[in-house]
């Protein structure tokens, strides 16, 4: 077949590429390479936040494990609380851990090593994405979806219109897990004309008004799940929800569509904790999951974009309408002010935790 | 313990055995401790040692408003699922000892299988029924009761939270009641006493100790309460058990977690320390009659 072929040779343009580059710089590490039986006898233990992702990363790693001969174990959900236990009794059996956005950013050198990309090849990775202490695991969005029934002919089309309840009326769902979202306060400073640029901690409760402003009907789920579940049962008319749970609402014919305008960039990051046994084998890990090949199998088992730009996972056209690294999704991201949130992580939990317990 | 409770009369005179029964409850006593007591202790201390000794967590905890509306509304919600819990478990229980084995067969298994189910699995049902587009609320707008919120408040995450610790009441009552002899129902009656005067001046001081001793274990319970209020509630329904969990897993504040733990646990205790000497008289009344 033409297309096969065409995909072969791709492929060992691709394979030369490799190759060629390995010839040239030995002892640089490449993404997804790993040497045969290097971590023999070893065991890294893989934490991350379990269900459909954590199988995904596992078998992402499948041919690392297979080649180099480590015993991979997989533990988890991640909680920084826990991990914290462990450097601090200077038992830490994590080797690699998967977090949110922040944690290695405000945690970076007390909890999370600081990285040394000598032993990573972070070529492919999205600009901007390496941390100090990170690389990111997987890409998603948040996106606002809204209600096709209710709002029909004049859909909201920007979070100024997700916080304008005069103009669109209904029940609006935020994301209550646990931390704010930083970006969705950026955009409710935005609508008293602050500037996010500029964010200072007075800002933050500024922000939180507008939240506050949606009124008392204002939904905050708790769990990924329940935001689905909010979509397919129609209970709230705008919803702010992770790609991949607003990919499934849809597939499971919740009459909701997405407003892409300003979409939240938001990342899962991958990370070694201070005081892990054998560094090298944690590195090697990482080194492999950033693989191309490793990121394809992640990205067609979860449906979150993958973090390696060579990357062309084979997906059908209901999750790639959720993909967020085409170009077109690129230009209509909108990343959150990292400089301002890292330092004011606590403070910014705090008032949103006081939102969150009805203040 | 007082002077006139009746001796048994094999009651060993020899003091040499008297430790015998406490030697039996010692890998209790060391279970309690490495579980309980160790932990609990830690926590104290944390409370008063993290970032540095000082009541710090505590001054915090006491100025900051969030938290004493969320103390006493997460003390007003128990409240309301105890009362529930026995205004349903009381009848219910009572049916248990009414009626033959068979019927009390399938009553108690109407009990326990609910009970072995998980608490997430069942308050995710109450979820799906008590949702705006639910079940419950369907049938009202039926009625003509339009409007009615029951998610998300604080009458929802009662509901749900009631009947999850319905078991818990039920289960001491019934011990209690199948305890009662019913002849002495049958005597009252005889003697003039109309069903009401008879229910109310024999059978219910009679019970009164399994009443107790539900209400208690519910509403202990209840207080820790943690996933049922996190997803039926609002923020207007957030319990203590959620601020702390903020505290101790997304700030790492381990002191301030222990600080609120330990407000919640001296508050309970002087609410039972109040609560406790109205019972003790219930229970003598109910020992003389």
């Amino acid at each position: 077949m033409k297309f096969k072929s065409r995909f072969a040779g791709l492929g060992a343009i691709l394979a030369l590429g490799v190759v060629a580059g390995a010839a040239f710089a030995q002892d640089k590490p490449v993404a997804g390479e790993v040497k045969e039986g290097s971590l023999k006898g070893k065991t890294l233990t893989l934490v991350s936040y379990g269900g459909i992702y954590q199988d995904g990363q596992a078998a992402a790693l499948k041919e690392f494990v297979d080649k180099s001969g480590v015993k991979l174990l997989n533990d988890g959900p991640t909680e920084i609380a826990k991990l914290q236990a462990q450097v601090e009794s200077g038992n830490v059996t994590w080797d690699v851990v998967d977090t949110d956005d922040l944690p290695p950013y405000v945690y970076c050198g007390k909890l999370f090593q600081k990285l040394d990309l000598t032993k990573l090849d972070v070529s492919k990775i999205p600009e901007g994405q390496v941390g100090e202490c990170s690389v990111p695991a997987m890409n998603y969005g948040v996106v606002l979806m809204y209600n096709t029934e209710k709002y029909k002919d004049n859909p909201p089309k920007s979070w100024a219109d997700f916080f304008d309840t005069a103009k669109f009326p209904g029940v609006r769902g935020i994301d209550g897990s646990g931390s704010p979202t930083g970006g969705l306060l950026e955009q409710a400073l935005k609508v008293t004309g602050g500037d996010p640029k500029a964010m200072t901690v007075a800002d933050i409760d500024k922000a939180i008004d507008v939240v506050r402003k949606l009124g008392p009907d204002t939904i905050f789920w708790k769990t990924g799940a329940e935001s689905q579940q909010l979509a397919e049962s129609g209970e709230a008319d705008m919803l702010m929800m992770w790609t991949g749970r607003a990919m499934t609402a849809v597939k499971n014919g919740a009459k909701y569509a997405p407003a892409w305008q300003d979409w939240l960039v938001v990342m899962d990051q991958m990370t070694i904790p201070v005081g892990v046994k054998d560094t090298d084998a944690s590195y090697a890990l990482l080194n492999a999951y950033l693989g191309k090949h490793a990121q394809e199998v992640l990205a067609e088992q979860t449906s979150y974009t993958p973090i390696n730009s060579d990357a062309q996972p084979k997906v059908d056209a209901s999750v790639a309408a959720f993909l967020t690294n085409t170009p077109d999704r690129q230009k209509q991201g909108y990343k959150q002010n990292f400089k301002f949130w890292v330092p004011n992580f606590a403070a910014a939990q705090e008032k949103w935790s006081a939102l969150m317990a009805g203040n | 313990m007082s002077a006139h409770e009746p001796t048994t009369p094999s009651a060993p005179k020899r003091a040499g055995w008297a430790w015998r029964p406490f030697a039996l409850t010692l890998p209790a006593l060391v279970l309690l401790a490495a579980v309980i007591g160790y932990p609990l202790l830690t926590i104290v201390l944390r409370s008063l040692s993290e970032p540095q000794w000082g009541a710090q967590n505590y001054v915090w905890f006491f100025g900051a408003p969030i938290n004493l509306t969320v103390l006493q509304r997460t003390f007003t919600i128990s409240a309301w699922v105890t009362i529930v819990c026995v205004i349903c478990a009381y009848p219910y229980a009572y049916l248990m000892t009414a009626v033959g084995p068979r019927v009390r067969l399938v009553l108690v298994l109407c009990v326990l299988i609910p009970f072995w189910v998980s608490g997430v699995v069942r308050t995710l049902s109450w979820v799906i029924l008590l949702q705006d587009s639910g079940v419950i609320n369907s049938l009202l707008r039926a009625a003509g009761f339009d409007g009615i919120r029951l998610i998300r408040t604080q009458t929802g995450v009662v509901i749900g939270m009631a009947q999850v610790l319905l078991p818990f009441m039920i289960l001491p009552l019934y011990s209690v009641m199948k305890g009662i002899d019913l002849r002495l129902m049958r005597a009252a009656q005889s003697l003039g006493a109309r069903p009401s005067r008879a229910f109310f001046t024999v059978y219910l001081p009679l019970s009164l100790p399994g009443v107790y001793a539900g209400a208690i274990i519910v509403f202990i319970l209840a207080l820790g309460f943690y996933i049922t209020p996190a997803l039926l509630g609002g923020p207007r329904s957030t319990m203590l058990s959620t601020l702390v969990q903020t505290q101790v897993l997304s700030l790492l504040q381990w002191g301030r977690g222990g600080a609120m733990g330990v407000v919640l646990l001296v508050t309970t205790f002087v609410l039972l320390a109040l609560a406790a000497p109205v019972m003790r008289s219930r229970y003598r009344e109910a020992g003389r009659s």
